[in-house]
């Protein structure tokens, strides 16, 4: 994964190439992504402790799962806010799939994808077909949740409120159990891999062009000739499509899935919204630069904090997204943006560097 | 069905949504006044049942009696976070008022569940089972009186609202913030007013709820859900139609409850949401006023 960084001896066509990328926010970012992506797969080999390697699965998970809802809020400005209910349909998925049929999770989280990809076009088919505004789309997804949560409570076929587990004692290859947890974190880091390039890809395509307009200005997207609701529908799906999946690893993971603790919506904000937001909503590396940021920083707290008290979390997120609307609302990755540009003034304006 | 059980249904919907239409008519006044959807609507309802519950062990205090403590204490609050957060995002991207409030209310709950820790709590008194019986009904006090009280607190807000200098200053702000300002109006100190007014009222319908009622920290979003519902069904910034709206949820959700089991009532209120937003997103009531 770190193959874009050139060694030292090397001259000509690669340097010019990385100083092609340095010069470029867009790309920077993304070497960003791919040095963190890279300094991430060498975790397991300074850190024993299965304690801290779970939080850096999770927070890899969270990476994965905050670009797809960066695709859908950040991108296209859409509020999706509840966006785990595709997660936890993809979970469920994986997991009926696994538990019933006895299929392979490497098939089963494909194919959470392509259910929640369906539930993506059905939830966009009803708000666009009937132009839900902002914030009526925002309450439309929360309602579908706690709809869904009810759901799947009385749903005996998923387990109804006891939920659906499996049992970890026969690790194998194919059932997607380890022993360990490195290959976890492998599998999750070529998710966020996977992620991180679609993400790149729609963003440079016209496509993401489109997705920006319609964020800034929906009329006027509209009446430039961009079809809203199309766009606006590709990138729920998209969105949806990829939650699916990151939903069916998280539950491989986690090996457990019950109706109250997916169907919710401080786990929507945690798992979620929390990375994208700090790290900076619509910006390429907000959402792995933020949720490598989040899940650690809470599990600290949590370790330091607790004392048999609960709500630290709570507390640590709702001032987390406080502090970042006040004071930097395009979050982590704006801040590193504008010292880039300074730096990049000084470097153009300097001659001396122009090598 | 008995014609009993029939109109015992229709009791028990009316006075649940009479506690609705309180914490509806709160987020209604904040949506007419600063078209901005409170996210942290149910959190102070929430603080509200806590207040009453505090004033109870600490000082041993009625839950009515909390009702003043609780108006202050969450006017105040809701003032501070108008002036200190909400002011700050009125004119930015809808995605970021939402995040902020999302983040208000987490933050809140986290800190009632610190003080309080998540588990349930309740309070205790005399006339916490208390019954009347009449017309072959019964009424649990605590419910009527919570019924009377948000309906008389309505009221007044409507009386407020209507007839004093300040409450035409609200609608003024609602119609338009720029000709309000021109005309003198102090529009920020509306804003804190009413964010103030739209938090305590909501506080109080907690306190109403207090005597026979457990708590949890997380109990607001319930009524956050429940809330949009209501404002939606009898449209977004109207305090009549919130009002009404609150009372029609309440009783649609008691003859769910019967029919359907007390859990998953909860899908009646969605579909009529789902629906609602999806064939006549302006409500029932159609027309913008406050």
């Amino acid at each position: 994964m770190t193959t874009e960084i050139p060694t030292t001896s090397s001259r000509g066509p690669i340097r010019n190439w990385f100083r092609g990328v340095l010069l470029d926010w867009d790309r920077t970012q993304m070497l960003i992504c791919f040095t963190l992506v890279g300094l991430l797969a060498l975790a397991p080999l300074f850190i024993s402790s299965t304690y801290y390697l779970g939080i850096i699965i999770l927070a890899t998970i969270y990476a994965f799962i905050g670009i797809s809802w960066n695709i859908v809020a950040g991108f296209t400005g859409q509020l999706l806010i509840a966006q785990i209910i595709f997660l936890a349909i993809g979970a469920y998925t994986t997991i009926v799939l696994f538990n019933y049929y006895l299929i392979s999770p490497w098939v089963g989280i494909l194919i959470a994808g392509l259910v929640a990809g369906l539930c993506g076009i059905i939830v966009a088919f009803i708000t666009l077909r009937y132009g839900l505004k902002v914030d009526y789309f925002a309450l439309f997804t929360i309602a579908l949740m706690v709809a869904l949560r009810t759901l799947f409570l009385k749903w005996d076929y998923v387990g109804g409120a006891v939920g659906m587990w499996f049992s970890l004692t026969d690790p194998s290859l194919d059932k997607m159990i380890f022993a360990t947890k490195a290959p976890y974190l492998y599998i999750a880091l070529g998710l966020v891999v996977i992620g991180l390039l679609i993400q790149y890809a729609i963003y440079r395509s016209k496509m993401g062009k489109y997705f920006l307009a319609i964020r800034e200005d929906d009329d006027a997207a509209s009446a430039l000739g961009v079809n809203t609701a199309r766009y606006k529908m590709l990138a729920v799906v998209i969105g949806a499509a990829m939650a699916g999946i990151g939903g069916g690893f998280y539950v491989m993971y986690v090996t457990f899935i019950e109706p109250p603790q997916v169907f919710n919506l401080g786990l929507n904000i945690e798992l979620v919204m929390a990375g994208p937001i700090i790290g900076g909503l619509g910006s390429l590396a907000g959402p792995l630069v933020g949720a490598l940021l989040n899940k650690p920083f809470v599990e600290i707290m949590r370790g330091a904090l607790a004392e048999g008290r609960s709500g630290n979390s709570l507390i640590v997120y709702g001032s987390f997204l406080i502090l970042t609307i006040m004071f930097m609302p395009r979050g982590v990755t704006g801040v590193l943006h504008v010292i880039y540009l300074k730096i990049i003034r000084r470097f153009t304006n300097n001659p001396e560097g122009d090598n | 069905m008995s014609p009993e059980i029939f109109f015992q249904i229709i009791v028990n919907g009316l006075f649940t949504g009479g506690i609705y239409s309180l914490v509806a008519v709160g987020l209604t006044l904040i949506y007419g006044v600063m078209v901005i959807v409170n996210f942290a609507h149910g959190e102070f309802l929430m603080l509200g049942i806590y207040v009453a519950f505090w004033a109870w062990t600490l000082m041993d205090l009625d839950p009515y009696v909390a009702i003043p403590i609780a108006f202050a204490l969450i006017f105040g609050l809701g003032a501070l976070i108008q002036r200190g957060l909400v002011q700050r995002v009125l004119d930015a991207h809808p995605l970021n008022q939402i995040i902020l409030l999302v983040g208000v209310s987490t933050l809140l709950i986290g800190l009632v569940q610190f003080f309080f820790s998540a588990e349930p709590k309740a309070i205790h008194v005399s006339y916490e089972t208390a019954v009347i019986s009449a017309f072959g009904l019964r009424f649990a006090i605590a419910r009527l009186v919570a019924f009377f009280a948000s309906m008389a607190i309505s009221l007044l807000l409507f009386i407020f609202l209507r007839y004093t200098r300040t409450g035409k200053a609200i609608r003024a702000v609602s119609q338009s913030r720029d000709a309000a300002r021109l005309m003198g109006i102090n529009v920020n100190f509306i804003y804190y007013l009413t964010f103030g007014i739209g938090a305590a009222i909501t506080a109080v319908a907690g306190v109403l709820l207090a005597p026979n009622h457990r708590m949890i920290p997380t109990m607001g979003q319930g009524y956050s859900v429940i809330a949009f519902v209501v404002v939606v069904l009898g449209t977004m910034g109207n305090f009549i139609g919130a009002f009404i709206g609150g009372l029609i949820i309440g009783v649609v959700e008691a003859f769910a409850g019967f029919y359907l089991g007390g859990d998953v009532k909860i899908i009646a209120s969605m579909m009529i949401f789902i629906l609602i937003l999806l064939f006549r997103p302006a409500g029932l009531f159609g027309r913008k006023s406050t």
